[in-house]
């Protein structure tokens, strides 16, 4: 493409003011979704000082907007937005929302329910099960049937893995490279009260672990949790009366390769990462070295290897060699230029499937001086890409601290 | 290729596939599968194919999409092993199950799924040429791979 969108009349006119969380569990917290997303929405308004009057929009997706207002006692909204799986579009909505005046208090809600076939405890739960009724499958919705399910087809999971056995074709890379994604995550866990997994991991824990989708094993793959997370957007202007700090939203962009199914994706330079990085510098003043905070995807290790090369990092195919050279042995994590670092929550991986809801949550409170035990210091911008490689939603967002 | 297809009615497709999303762009690969052929969707006017079935042709936006059968071999592209995963005939996850990604010579730009048989583990990779034949599982034909022996793109 000849044509690279630089426009960005909404740079640093929107702010992410207050957070909420329910916080994240892998066992079976007995509760319904709806029940999580409000207490998250709930906590965001209480920690942004805002009322439920002072809400004007919603922006949600699988607990809607529908439900959610009256559900919180919200007398109007001049604004809402239902979105899909991974968090990121109603991010990204509810910032151009708030930019263009479609609202002026908006609140983003994201939730999670692990489905009952991913443990024990969740096919435990009767109530789980039913929530799945009537559910339309995502491959009903792509008109797929029994030969595009796994494990006939490279749909979902079995995807990750796929392109990860090409990406150490291609680029002659190892498992260990995708190790370290793991190992940091870990790492970064034990420092946040909110994760789920918080042992130390080393890189012969990781290399012998339980093959799951090969080359991927049980320590490339996110956990799943139950849990949610709130934010308030507002106008720069306003946030600045609301009771945390305001963090600006400096550039957004939510970009999509034109083939971008697991099958059908050329190669890793035409995968939706490539066009979500490129046309997020093209928005942005800042550059990566003015980052201190960077909070990349990683539901599957390969995600946060592309884009760390897709946000130029490194190269094509250098992510793994990338992440050896910036490895901080004494403390098994990334180090970069001394201070900054890689998913400091602990990530998908680590943290708990947040859906890239926990990586915007970091940013926030990082760049609010609110990270405790794991605050990086004086930090003042962070990098956020949420998504995976195929057919999913991606978003990057450069956040920053007001001069 | 219409003559054919007819040979399968609506309700026929309908009562083999009862599980499956069928809709009047994809009902015609279903037909395929219980005649054993694999069919994508190949645009009369500009020539271009693409998979899943869509309505019109994404490149010159001609409706004139027709259910082409696919012949002959192909390169796998995609690989992995799957030590574990949801219930289905036939699959035994005792042994790494292949799971592969194959592009067709003669349709290029449009990689099918599938698994290999007849083929040692260590020779599944990426590069591997195969053929396209047919298994039947619990009475559902499955499209699977096999190696063309001695051959490496």
């Amino acid at each position: 493409m000849s044509y690279v969108p630089s426009r960005n009349p909404m740079k640093d006119q929107v702010a992410i003011v207050g957070v909420g969380v329910a916080p994240y569990s892998r066992e079976n917290t007995l509760r319904s979704m709806g029940a999580l997303a409000i207490d998250a929405c709930i906590r965001a308004a209480q920690d942004a000082g805002v009322s439920r009057q002072d809400i004007d929009g919603i922006s949600a997706q699988s607990v809607t907007a529908q439900y959610l207002q009256p559900a919180l006692g919200i007398p109007e909204l001049s604004w809402w937005f239902n979105s899909w799986l991974p968090f990121s579009n109603q991010l990204d909505a509810a910032i151009r929302a708030v930019a263009t005046g479609g609202c002026e208090v908006c609140l983003v809600s994201h939730s999670q329910l692990f489905g009952p076939g991913r443990s024990r405890a969740a096919a435990s739960d009767p109530f789980r099960v039913r929530h799945s009724v009537g559910t339309a499958d995502v491959r009903a919705f792509l008109g797929a049937g029994h030969v595009q399910a796994e494990p006939h087809s490279v749909f979902g999971a079995a995807g990750y893995a796929a392109w990860a056995g090409k990406y150490l074709h291609d680029f002659g890379a190892r498992r260990e490279h995708f190790g370290y994604v793991a190992i940091n995550a870990r790492s970064q866990a034990a420092r946040n009260d909110n994760a789920v997994m918080r042992k130390p991991l080393t890189m012969d824990e990781y290399l012998t672990g339980r093959m799951i989708r090969e080359p991927l094993c049980m320590y490339d793959m996110d956990i799943p949790t139950d849990g949610a997370d709130a934010f308030i957007v507002t106008t720069a202007e306003r946030a600045r009366d609301m009771a945390q700090p305001a963090v600006l939203v400096h550039a957004v962009s939510s970009g999509q390769a034109g083939t971008s199914s697991e099958e059908h994706t050329l190669d890793f330079d035409h995968t939706s990462q490539v066009v979500t990085a490129r046309n997020l510098w093209a928005r942005s003043d800042l550059t990566l070295s003015d980052l201190d905070v960077y909070c990349l995807y990683d539901g599957f290790t390969i995600i946060t290897l592309n884009w760390l090369e897709n946000m130029g990092f490194c190269g094509r195919g250098e992510a793994g060699p990338f992440l050896e050279a910036n490895w901080d042995t004494e403390e098994s994590r990334v180090r970069f230029r001394g201070h900054a670092r890689l998913n400091p929550h602990g990530g998908n991986l680590s943290e708990g499937h947040t859906d890239g809801a926990g990586h915007t949550r970091e940013a926030v409170l990082q760049l609010q001086g609110r990270a405790g035990a794991r605050q990086i210091p004086d930090a003042a911008g962070a990098l956020v890409a949420i998504g995976g490689l195929f057919s999913t939603k991606l978003g990057a967002f450069v956040l920053r601290r007001p001069d | 290729m219409g003559d054919s297809l007819s040979e399968v009615t609506d309700d026929e497709v309908l009562a083999a596939f009862p599980d499956v999303r069928l809709d009047h762009d994809n009902k015609h690969f279903y037909k395929g599968l219980l005649q054993q052929r694999y069919l994508i969707n190949r645009c009369a006017e500009c020539g271009w194919s693409h998979a899943p079935p869509r309505a019109r042709c994404p490149q010159c936006w001609s409706s004139a999409v027709e259910p082409t059968p696919v012949e002959g071999e192909g390169t796998v592209e995609l690989v992995t092993f799957l030590h574990q995963g949801p219930p289905s005939p036939g699959v035994d996850y005792s042994e790494p199950y292949p799971l592969v990604c194959v592009a067709f010579d003669t349709v290029p730009g449009v990689r099918v799924s599938g698994t290999v048989v007849g083929a040692a583990r260590e020779d599944i990779a990426i590069g591997l040429r195969v053929r396209h034949r047919w298994v039947q599982r619990d009475g559902r034909p499955y499209p699977v791979f096999e190696p063309i022996n001695g051959e490496r793109a």
